[in-house]
């Protein structure tokens, strides 16, 4: 009875009652929508990153890996390659939840110069058909091709290299290298193809050889730097990522957050934003609760005082406020939520174009076009929030009604 | 045997402020199956001596026993608990719950029992019967005239199997047919089921159908009397 008195109560004020289950699924629903488009946004990037270069778990000699920012001992990295290429390819043959895995060299912070303009480039070493089934700079070409010809020294630069450096296709690149005997080499290297991957952070400073070209000028035939693996599943990669680590003690295995730290701050971010965002709602509509509840409370103070009367004790009277307030939430968060998740579906499928601003956000290897992502977690933390806050708005205004005197609220009008 | 015993009690308000002495040392014994009307004019007392008699006030001083309790010695908790098994209340404005049926604010008094489902549907029903209204079962107090609204707040008052019923000015917003109405309803139950009725009223249709009336004046009992009706 007291939930039937609870419900029936909230429609007593119908206009009342759906400002404020409006207003609670409006809050739900930007919520659930700004998350998703912030975490799509992110996981956007996080997967670009992951194609474009990263993959889902990177081997490397640890010593390559703690150089340090110092000229000299990222140089000294170079010769920091993997202690025995064979044993890793072996040991990752096996692995049936391994998609494919790429060797590459790499220099770190190369000159890099044409016609008189210098500049600074990590050069990656690749093999050119291993790495199409790793990554996929090679769908990326806009211009030239992709390692076609056989030719010797042939480079992949960046459109916003071609267009810093103003040259195209066929244009010499000189590269300047030290050797293992700390000898400085230069190295013309000609353009075959410009690839564009919209992040510009990635851009600005990758370019691609063929790894045997790399080799032979850092004099370390038959070695590689770091091998890039492809899982099948990427929620698997903490697992092989242990399996690899134990099979090969001697080298660093990491996983795709561990090798980009933004990706880890990326999501440390979705967290955080989910948890501020979450908690000014419920700030918000804390204030909301209690003024409505407060005003339902003071309007009926004789139809209280006459329940207190006949015999309601004070438990039950608390329990019939909270009540109401519950079912405020219980109606309003899943309306919210509906409508976010309609909407949130409705972006997933044809995308949130956000061409106007992606000049900056491609800066930062932002896709222009947003794919809205929410998850199950999300809906449930929403709904626990909202409820939760119905609860405690309801505190104030069921005390209120608790402390009333019935022989003074029978009088009230 | 005496259901409702007061003795020498006195009620100020504002004591700390300017007093008020709105009862000033009243005794009075109400038995069992008793027809009373508490009548006086307005600030004499007599809703505040209802008040006090149905544990909603305290004294200032002075006791109070209704059957064998002494309400004094109550707390709030126990004052709830023993007003929802031994006094039903008619209000001057009738105070059904709005958003509930004539039957389901009659069944709420015994939910607050926890009396069983199908008791309560009976009682609600047989009661609404007894006070005319056993086709508004359904309808809810605002589709309802006064007079029915203030019908089925004297079956509410019942439905709780009280000792007693004190009613606070519940002929006030009637008309004259709908007062004659009720004051035959409670008649009739208080001569059949020999229960027993507080009224305060100045409502002279009230005053000539009590048996025994009782006058207040500035706080006090000025009259007690006795009719044979």
């Amino acid at each position: 009875m007291l939930l039937k008195i609870a419900w029936r109560n909230i429609w007593r004020s119908k206009l009342r009652s759906i400002v404020v289950i409006s207003s609670i699924a409006i809050g739900v629903w930007s919520l659930v929508f700004l998350l998703s488009f912030s975490r799509g946004m992110i996981l956007t990037y996080i997967d670009k990153a992951i194609e474009n270069q990263t993959s889902h778990i990177q081997i490397h000699n640890p010593a390559f890996i703690n150089a340090d920012v110092d000229k000299n001992e990222l140089e000294r990295a170079a010769f920091n390659y993997l202690s025995d290429p064979d044993e890793i390819e072996q040991t990752l043959s096996q692995y049936e939840e391994i998609e494919a895995f790429a060797f590459r060299s790499y220099a770190h912070q190369t000159f890099l110069g044409v016609a008189g303009k210098t500049g600074v480039a990590n050069v990656f070493g690749i093999n050119p058909e291993q790495e199409k089934l790793v990554t996929n700079i090679h769908q990326q070409i806009i211009e030239g091709d992709y390692f076609e010809s056989q030719k010797r020294n042939q480079i992949l630069i960046s459109r916003a290299q071609a267009e810093k450096y103003n040259i195209g296709l066929k244009k010499k690149v000189i590269l300047s290298f030290t050797d293992q005997s700390g000898t400085p080499t230069k190295v013309a290297f000609r353009v075959c193809g410009i690839y564009d991957t919209k992040n510009q952070l990635l851009d600005q400073f990758n370019v691609f050889v063929r790894q045997k070209d790399l080799n032979r000028v850092l004099n370390i035939p038959d070695q590689s730097h770091e091998v890039a693996i492809l899982l099948k599943d990427v929620h698997q990669s903490d697992e092989i990522k242990a399996g690899i680590a134990a099979a090969l003690p001697s080298e660093l295995v990491r996983v795709y957050d561990e090798i980009s730290p933004e990706i880890e701050l990326f999501n440390v971010q979705i967290e955080l934003s989910t948890f501020i965002f979450t908690f000014i709602f419920m700030l918000g509509l804390i204030f909301g609760i209690i003024n409505t509840m407060l005003m339902a409370v003071l309007e009926r103070m004789r139809e209280l005082g006459m329940l207190m009367a006949i015999g309601l004790n004070k438990v039950k009277v608390f329990q019939m406020i909270t009540l109401e307030t519950l079912l405020l939430g219980i109606v309003s968060a899943p309306i919210g939520m509906l409508i976010g998740y309609i909407s949130v579906g409705y972006f997933k499928q044809v995308g949130l174009d956000l061409s106007h601003f992606s000049k900056g956000m491609q800066k930062f290897g932002l896709s222009e076009v947003v794919y809205p992502v929410s998850s199950v977690d999300m809906y449930i933390t929403f709904g626990v929030a909202v409820l939760l806050t119905a609860i405690l708005g309801s505190i104030y205004p069921a005390l209120k009604a608790i402390r009333l005197r019935p022989v003074e609220a029978i009088r009230k009008v | 045997m005496s259901i409702i015993s007061v003795k020498n009690i006195h009620k100020t308000y504002n004591e700390n402020t300017v007093p008020v002495h709105a009862l000033r040392g009243v005794d009075l014994e109400i038995s069992e199956g008793e027809f009373t009307a508490i009548v006086g004019p307005s600030g004499s007392g007599k809703t505040t001596l209802l008040n006090i008699i149905g544990g909603l006030d305290r004294p200032t001083e002075g006791d109070i026993r209704l059957d064998q309790t002494e309400l004094s010695t109550l707390n709030e908790n126990q004052l709830i608990e023993f007003r929802k098994n031994n006094i039903g209340f008619i209000f001057q404005s009738y105070n059904l719950i709005p958003v509930l049926t004539s039957k389901e604010n009659v069944e709420f008094v015994m939910l607050l029992q926890n009396r069983p489902k199908k008791e309560m549907e009976t009682r609600a029903k047989e009661l609404l019967n007894a006070v005319g209204l056993s086709d508004k079962l359904d309808q809810r107090p605002a589709q309802l005239s006064g007079g029915q609204q203030q019908r089925v707040a004297v079956a509410r008052a019942l439905a709780s199997k009280p000792r007693f019923v004190l009613a606070d000015e519940p002929t006030a917003n009637l008309d004259s047919k709908s007062t004659a109405d009720l004051l035959d309803i409670m008649a009739k139950l208080n001569q059949e089921e020999q229960i027993t009725f507080v009224f305060s009223t100045h409502d002279n249709r009230v005053i000539e159908r009590a048996r025994r009336v009782v006058t207040m004046v500035d706080g006090k009992i000025e009259s007690d009397e006795t009719f044979n009706r």
